[in-house]
This record gives C-alpha cells, structure tokens and sequence, in this order.
C-alpha cells in the first residue's frame, strides 16, 4: 500500500541537468519542487577524484557511472519481425544514472543546431521537392525556430562557460569561427581551448581544401570562469579521461560544477535519491495528474501529490515513463497511428583513420573531451544535396578525446587481430594516427520506434523499453558520400595510409557509437505526429511536461545536449510566465 | 612591476655574505633568519656587465639553496633538490622574463643564458638531499586534515586534491607539477599565499591560483605543514 | 618477490560500494601482499591462481601468450601477468556476472544484439575450458605441448566458431579471452596486469596521472615519462587489489 505524502507544487522526475536547471528555476520562483532521482549523491570531492577515477577498465570498459542494466536493461531489434532480446551489457549508448545523470561523464560537445533543422521537413520540400525523401522517412519541423530558442542557447552556454569562438554574430560572419552557423546574439563566453597537434594538422588540411575549420566548442573550459549561477570552474588540464569518467578538476561543465550547488542550497527544494519512479498517477479523466509513485532504496511504495509534473529522465526513460504511465497513445508501426515512442532515432557514425610515419608524434592521449578542430562544410543542408539522394550530413573533425589503451590502439586494415602482428601494428602506430569522426544525422523513419518490450521485466516489475531501430538507407548512403569527403582530408594530411570507414547496416548495439538517442516523445504542432506541444508540455494532460532530446523529431548532425539546453530554458520560460500563471493548455489541439 | 617584493626576499641575506661568494650582493641589516615583514628587499645586487659576468663564476645557489639543493625553511627559500628539471628550468626562464617576480631570481636568471639556466636546472634535479624535519610539526588534527586536501580534496571549497596533479604522496608529476613532499611548510605556504593575492602568476591556466584563492589560513597551513611531513627518502 | 596470496584475495564488493567514498582507493594494500615495484623488470613470480585449476593455468597461460606473445617491442601476456589478472577478474565479482542482464528468457539472437547466453564470465570460461582440455587431451595433445603454429592453428579455429565448447560456441569464448587478454596487458597495473606497466611503456601510454595543460603546446614532440599506476605510491610501489567495483 503505497504511502500518500503530503503535496507539493512541482516533482521534477531525474536529477540531471534538465532537471537540475528547472528544479533550480522553479525553486527560485518560490515553488515547493521536490526532485526524484534514482541514483545516488554523488560530487566532484570525493567521488571524482584522480588518480582513482583515471581508471579505463572501470569507467570504459565495465562502464561504472552507467544506468545499472542488471536491474533496467533496454531490449532491442533491428525489425519488428525480429524479437528483441536484452542489452545485456552496455556498449552502443550508455545510460548514465545518480546525481547529475549523463552529464557527469558526457565530453562537453556543445554544439547548437541550424536554422533550417528546426524547419527540415519544410526546408526539405522547399529546396529538394516533395518526391525527394525516401517514403519511410518521417522528418518534421519541431514547432519552434530557432530564433525561438537562440536567447536559450545563449542562456545555457553561459550556464556552462563553453568555450569556443563565434563563426556569426548576428549575421556578420567571424574569422575563425563556423561561417554555416546561425546567427548568435554574442561570442562564446570563454575562449576556444587549445588546440591539439591532429586538430592543428587536420585544420591545415582542410583549410587548403578550401573548408571552413573552426575549434570545436567545448564545455571542458579554456580558462576559469565564474557563471551568471556564481558558481566557478577551473580550466581543463586535457587529461584524456574525459568522456564515461567525472571531472576532478572542477574543470567540466556538469550539474555539480555549474547548478548544483545552487540548487541545493535552496529550502524551496528537496532532493530525494535512490527513488525509482514508478510512473505518472492520473485522476480518473486521464487528463490531469495527480503526482507520481515511486519505490525507495529500502522498497517503501510512496505516493508524491504534485500540481506539476515534470519528466526529464534520459531520453529514452522519458518514453517510457510515459508508456508506464498511459500518457499519450503509443505508436503502432503497423497502423501508423499513435505517438508515444514513435521518430525515435540515433546518430550516424563514421570515421577515418590516417597512419602516420613513425616521425609524426600523435601524443593522442592528451586532450579534453572536446578538443580538436572540424568543418562543417558537409553538415546539415550545408550543401547542396541535388542528386545525391539523400539528405542531412555530418561534421568532419580531428576530434579524437584520447588514447586510453584498452579501446584505443588502431591498426590498418590487414592486421591479424591478435599475435605477433597485432602487437608489432599497435606499436608502429599508437602514437602516429590521427582519427577524425564523421558525426552524422539521423533521420527518423516509420520503421524505427520504441515500446514496452511484452516479454522482460525491470526488477521492479516493470516493461522494460523495446528498441526497434536500423539504420535509414538515407543515412548510410550520407554516411558513405561524406566518409568519401574526409578521406581525402587525410589524404591532403600528408599522411602514408587513409582508411575511411563509412558507417554501415545493420544497427548493432554491441559497438559504442553515440550517446545520442533521441526521439519519442516528439515536439510538435500536431498531436496527430507529435507528444507535445511545442513548449514539452503534454498533449494530453497539461499538467505533465517532458523535457530530453526524446523531444526531438529527428536527429540533427551535431551531439544533441546544446540544443537539449536551450529547449530546457525556453520550456522553463513558458512554465514561468505563462503555464505556472494560469495553468491549461499553453495550444489549442 | 609595482607588486610588492615576495615574501622570502624580505628575508636576511646577511648570512651570505661570505668573503669567498663571487657575486656581489649588498648586506642586509637583519639578522639571520628573522622574520621581517616589514623590511626592504636588500638593495639591488650590482647589475652585471657581460664581462663581469664572463669573470664572475656561477651564481651563488647554494648560498641560499644549500651545498644538497635542501633550501633554507626559514627564509622561505624552497628545497630544489631532485625537483623536476623542467619545473626549475621554467622558473628560471619565469625568472629571467619577469613573468614570475622576485628581483633577486630574476638577477641570477638574466644573468645566465638559457642554455645555462637549463644546466642548473638539470644539476639540481640530479641532487638528492636528506629530508629535514620541520622545527614545529603540524598536530594531529592539522595533519590529517591536510592529508585529507592532499588526497582528496574539498566539495564545500571547489578544492580538488593535490595529489591529482602533484602526484602520489606529492612526489610531483614531471612536465606536469613539482614535487611537494618534503618541502618546507614555510615555502610551500609563501607560494600559495602569492598565487592567492596574485603576487605570483606563472602557474599555467591559472591553475594554482584557482585552487589557492578557495583555501583559508588554516587550510594553507594544514595542507603546507601536512607536505612538509611528507618524508619520502625512506623505504 | 610479488605474491597475491589467498589472504590477499578479499571480495568486498559490497562494502566498497556503501562506504562513501567508494570510489577512493586508499593507498594501503588491503592485506599481505607485499607491493611490486614498478621499476622491477626481472622474470614475473608465479602467479597464485585462486580460479584456474591446474589443467586451466596449462591453457590460459599458453594461450594468453599466443595472442599477446614477447617480442623485441617487450614483453607479452606472460611477462604483463595477463593470467594474473584473468584469474582475479574471473575469480571475483566481474566473473560472477558483476554488468551482466542475467535474466531469461534466452534466445541466440541476431549478431547485432550480442551477448545472450546464460553463462556468467565464470561459468564460461569453465565450461569452455573443461570442452577444450577434454577434446585435445582425446586427440592426443595438450595445448602447452603443441607448437606455436600448431596452437594458433587451434586458437583459429575456436575464434572461427568451429567447435561447440558444451554449449559455449567457442567463438564467444574466443572472443571474450581475447578482450580480457587485451584489458589485462593494458589496464592499470592495480588489477594484477600490466605488470610494471610495461605494456604502457610499450606504447608511450603516460598513465593515470594526465595533466598535460602545458604539454599539449609541444606539437609533434615526444612526451618523456615514466607511466603512473593509479595505485602506485610516493616510492613507486604499486599496490594492487581486486576489490574495485564496477560501479561508483
């Protein structure tokens, strides 16, 4: 029997950096907000201090800041012809759990999306024709521009200090900067980091292709830097151990380092860890909610009243307290109807390596989570994509984050993978390669969706997730025209041996890819294609908001956490001045 | 530069003025030792002249450094014995181009091309110096709440711990940090002091002084004396 | 000498993960085990083998040493204690199934969702050998008897799938005694591997202490320094432990 607790304004579900920032605004404005987070406490002392936490085998390999996939696995499948069988070991994306959620160990790629993402579906049509797209393709325009969200994306940049060097300011392009980027109201806030010696070779090289380089934006800071929160960080030290692992130099931008200590420091919120969210309670109409259940570390059922409810687990939680919780019709791919779970998506992941002689010193093990130098010359709808086929595009980048051994030890095609030859390759070219990473869109299609799996069970007795995902032919065909791009930036590298390995089918989840699942509970202006509206409320019960890059239609060439930012801001907007004010539907259906 | 001189050059030369020393350097009236924060940095050695440089020998290190590179606690001149090569040559050249202020370095520095300064470093780094215990060690309290910044840091502070960059037991970390074990506590406290109010600016990305302007009195001289104890030449 | 002996040999997997600071080590070795000394590069002491029994140890330690074999460029599994490390890894929680979705129902599966059998790292790598030794000692010859080429002969085909190990394809035992032969030569040496760190000197890998604010200028130009053990001390004694979980 569940135990009734006594109301609250606001239970913010995930206590990562969505939830973070909006509990830390919410609170602000004299709510009682009360954050539920499955995981533990946990901050930069003790927690992430080196040299323990410098440690590959736990952090990469055995994956120990990740969701615990012994109690909550996903399962997953190719085609809904296939059964989908568990995630019994993370490798392809990797769930992250505890105070501050994914954040903690992401690489601070911070990267804010095009004008035209906002609009593809629009744009596509527009400049391509409406016969252009492959019919299983199910692309949309999100509902807001990004004109909408620019002042947010300014907002959370300075929320993290990202550094890196402005290509536009309000339309006037900036040498040294991005030219394709939208126009942004003001530089970055700290200076690009610098550079290391492959995003030094790879900038002359594609310079000299007539490329646009530009230092990758990176929340791991240049310089110490106090936020508009007055919470300070340090300046990264490009120890190579940045993305799985925490920070212990108070260097990387994550909620403990930017919001936190805000956050905590305010009576107007509780912080209540180990908590397992059960679902989403709903009053008999099904369209208002009443609060949620959740389940503590010790296994009490307790009953959370709340006015409002915000949901801003990981992405693909998001879809399924949603489902768990019969918010929202669940898309059927054989009817084409419903919402929830339907556009999910991925990211489409290529790379290069170019093999060096043994006089060009590499040094790969030094560098931030975000180091390095890229082009974004064959991103987005950078180009023109007449007669290619396809649409969307990746960035080009010597954006390699280190040289961990266990994982990073690259050898040219040929070599035997074990044995003499194996040993004597790795150590011929360990320090004299340079990978680039083609970073690649993914746009949705029917085919692609997630739903409660009907066969395995969390231990609390729950579906688990279903993934049912494959590469679009789309993508591969873009992936396969821009790895072609990039070789030859290798080759223009001067180096003796260039190996493009474009991304190809099928999906598998037993190779690490991206973090970047998106998707699900898609924004838009239709509630016939869209979960919510387009401030991430609710189409059907306005008093639940869902905030992750589940909100996204489709995937867009660059890693999605800017953008997830902004949207943070621009939906705590709404919740400020208009929802909270007068509570309803912020969009007519 | 209008920065106030640093700590130890307000220390008593006076002990140094051995007959035999080479180098001119003017006396002092303090005595030996004496901690006098008041006074004036001695007056400016005499400027060497390329031939009086050629003429003179090597700068009177040990004068200061001691005969094993193991400093002098007292007047906050730093044991440099077995220290990073790299670190003493940087401080060096920090020295010489004025990006590290102390008017008596900075002398010694000019006066030695780069290809020397890189010499001294490299002889001092060679050195090995017994471990001097300090005259007043930390009490207990002191010591492991100095061990605890050492290793592990400080949430409330934003203090991460030392050892992360200085290395286990602070032995240092080459072309990366200098060793803190077995430094005197007075050194290691007049270096954080500076970083702190900005007298001392040479730590790159601001590193040092990030971590130094979060730390109070108690935690300079918990975490000082804590390293001071540090005696790594026993195995 | 180094020794992991059975009193060192502590599972407190439990433990480690209440205490609050969990995820720092302290530096002092857990139990008797005198440290190694990461300086030292004579020939390895025997390892005491807590999971492998004695036909195992036969294998494993001629098979580690095809895969990752010495040669001019240094040691290999034998001399990394590449054994040693899959001995505790599999003896302790990792083997016991520690990351691992253990619920069924099971099914083999498409290659592009991986792992599904029931098998704990352990209970494979049992299973496995037990086929393995009996199969080769009814043909006459045992694994450390063979010749080099005739023991990659073999190792071929198990990583080709061709033979059934009781119910493990020896593909998948193949493949996960290959990536643990590989995490055991490169992870920090406190697993009980990488002895000396000498796979890291190998490749110039600098270790677990990675400030390299001022380094990253010097483009193109070698990086000079002895690798750090996370678990080394101020006297570059490396303390190992098994006891390190793989969660926060």
């Amino acid at each position: 029997m569940a135990q009734r607790l006594k109301e609250v304004d606001v239970v913010v579900i995930g206590v990562g950096m969505v939830g973070s920032i909006v509990a830390k605004e919410l609170a602000a404005a004299g709510y009682k907000v009360v954050g539920l987070e499955r995981g533990q406490t946990r901050f930069t002392v003790p927690e992430f201090q080196s040299p323990a936490v410098h440690d590959e085998l736990r952090f990469d390999i055995r994956k120990a800041l990740m969701q615990d996939n012994t109690r909550e696995p996903v399962t997953f499948r190719n085609q809904g012809a296939q059964v989908a069988l568990p995630v019994r070991r993370w490798e392809s994306f990797l769930p992250g759990t505890g105070l501050g959620g994914s954040m903690v160990h992401w690489n601070g790629q911070t990267y804010r999306f095009q004008a035209t993402d906002f609009q593809l579906a629009t744009q596509t049509r527009e400049r391509y024709g409406k016969n252009f797209l492959d019919p299983d393709v199910t692309i949309q325009d999100w509902g807001v521009t990004y004109d909408d969200l620019e002042p947010h994306y300014d907002r959370f940049e300075y929320l993290l200090g990202t550094s890196g060097k402005a290509g536009n300011i309000k339309g006037r392009i900036q040498a040294g900067g991005d030219p394709h980027e939208s126009p942004r109201s003001r530089d970055y806030p700290t200076p690009p980091q610098k550079e290391h010696f492959q995003g030094a070779m790879f900038r002359k090289a594609a310079g000299s292709l007539g490329y646009h380089p530009f230092p990758q934006p990176s929340s791991n800071l240049s310089q110490p830097y106090t936020n508009p929160e007055g919470v300070k960080l340090n300046a990264c030290v490009f120890c190579g151990f940045c993305e799985r692992y925490a920070c212990e130099h108070y260097a990387k931008s994550v909620p403990q380092t930017v919001i936190l200590p805000v956050l905590l420091a305010n009576p107007n919120f509780e912080l209540r860890t180990g908590c397992q969210v059960q679902r989403i309670n709903l009053d008999s109409t099904k369209k208002h909610a009443t609060g949620v259940t959740y389940i503590d570390a010790v296994g009490r059922v307790f009953e959370q009243p709340a006015s409002l409810v915000i949901t801003s687990t990981f992405a693909i939680n998001n879809i399924r307290m949603l489902l768990l919780s019969g918010i929202g019709k669940p898309y059927d791919p054989a009817t084409g109807h419903g919402v929830v779970g339907r556009n999910y998506a991925y990211q489409t992941m290529s790379t290069v390596a170019s093999f060096f002689d043994e006089d060009v010193i590499v040094n790969p093990f030094m560098a931030s989570g975000a180091s390095g130098t890229l082009v974004n010359d064959f991103a987005g709808d950078n180009f023109d994509h007449s007669g290619l086929g396809f649409i969307g595009g990746a960035y080009i980048g010597a954006v390699n984050t280190n040289g961990r051994p266990i994982q990073y030890h690259p050898v040219p095609p040929g070599t035997p993978a074990w044995g003499k030859g194996w040993k004597q390759a790795v150590v011929k070219h360990y320090n004299h390669t340079v990978m680039f990473s083609c970073h690649g869109s993914s746009v949705s299609q029917r085919q692609n969706y997630c739903d409660l799996d009907p066969t395995y069970r969390d231990a609390w007795g729950q579906p688990v997730l279903r993934i049912t995902f494959d590469f679009p032919p789309n993508d591969i065909k873009m992936a396969a025209y821009v790895t072609a791009k990039a070789v030859e930036i290798g080759k223009a590298m001067g180096a003796k041996q260039v190996v493009g390995s474009p991304r190809k089918g099928p999906y598998t989840v037993t190779q690490y890819q991206t973090t970047h699942n998106t998707g699900g509970t898609v924004m838009g202006d239709d509630p016939k294609t869209s979960v919510v509206n387009r401030y991430l409320q609710s189409w059907d019960v306005p008093n639940v908001f869902v905030i992750g890059a589940s909100n996204y239609p489709q995937n867009a060439t660059w890693n999605p956490t800017g953008t997830l930012g902004a949207l943070t801001y621009w939906a705590i907007d709404a919740l400020k001045n208009k929802y909270l004010k007068s509570p309803g539907r912020l969009v007519s259906a | 530069m209008n920065a106030p001189a640093p700590p130890f050059a307000r220390f008593a030369f006076s002990f140094l003025l051995i007959a035999a020393l080479p180098c001119a350097l003017a006396a002092s009236a303090t005595p030996a030792g004496a901690a006098t924060p008041a006074a004036k940095p001695a007056a400016k050695p005499a400027a060497a002249t390329p031939a009086a440089s050629a003429a003179a020998a090597a700068p009177p290190c040990e004068a200061c450094h001691g005969a094993h590179g193991e400093g002098m606690a007292a007047a906050h001149v730093p044991r440099i014995s077995g220290q990073s090569a790299d670190y003493l040559k940087k401080q060096l050249d920090d020295y010489a181009a004025g990006t590290r202020d102390n008017p008596i370095m900075a002398n010694f520095a000019k006066a030695l091309s780069e290809q020397q300064r890189a010499k001294f470093a490299a002889r001092y780094a060679a050195m090995s110096a017994r471990y001097i215990p300090q005259v007043k060690p930390p009490i207990a309290v002191h010591l492991a709440r100095g061990h605890q910044l050492a290793f592990q840091g400080d949430e409330a502070k934003r203090v991460q711990a030392c050892n992360a960059c200085h290395g286990p037991d602070g032995v240092g970390v080459p072309h990366a940090a200098p060793y803190l074990a077995g430094q005197s506590a007075e050194f290691l406290a007049s270096a954080l002091k500076a970083f702190k109010d900005g007298t001392r600016k040479n730590d790159a990305g601001e590193l040092m002084r990030s971590v130094a302007e979060r730390l109070d009195d108690a935690d300079i001289a918990a975490v000082t004396g804590y390293f001071a104890s540090v005696d790594l030449s026993t195995h | 000498m180094d020794k992991v002996t059975r009193r060192s040999f502590v599972t407190t997997v439990g433990a480690a993960t209440v205490a609050p600071a969990a995820a720092l080590l302290p530096l002092t070795a857990p139990a008797a085990a005198p440290p190694a000394k990461s300086a030292d590069l004579a020939e390895p002491p025997k390892t005491t083998y807590l999971f492998f029994n004695t036909a195992e140890v036969l294998f494993i330690e001629a098979a580690c040493e095809r895969l990752i074999p010495a040669d001019e460029s240094g040691p290999g599994a034998l001399g990394a204690w590449v054994p040693n490390y899959l001995d505790k890894q599999l003896g302790g929680a990792w083997g016991a199934g520690e990351r691992l979705y253990r619920s069924g129902p099971w099914q083999p599966g498409t290659p592009s969702q991986g792992y599904q059998l029931p098998f704990t790292p352990a209970e494979l790598f049992h299973a496995s050998l037990r086929a393995i030794n009996r199969d080769l000692d009814a043909h006459g010859t045992p694994f450390h008897g063979m010749s080099p080429e005739a023991q990659d002969a073999y190792l071929k085909s198990l990583e080709s799938g061709a033979h059934d190990l009781d119910g493990v394809p020896s593909g998948v035992f193949f493949d996960m005694l290959l990536k643990m032969s590989i995490e055991g030569f490169f992870s920090d040496p406190v697993y009980g591997g990488n002895r000396n760190m000498v796979a890291w000197r190998m490749i110039g890998f600098p270790g677990a202490y990675a400030d390299y604010f001022e380094a990253i200028d010097r483009h193109g130009v070698k990086f000079e320094r002895e690798p750090m053990s996370l678990a080394e001390d101020g006297h570059r004694n490396i303390h190992v432990r098994q006891d390190i979980p793989a969660n926060l």
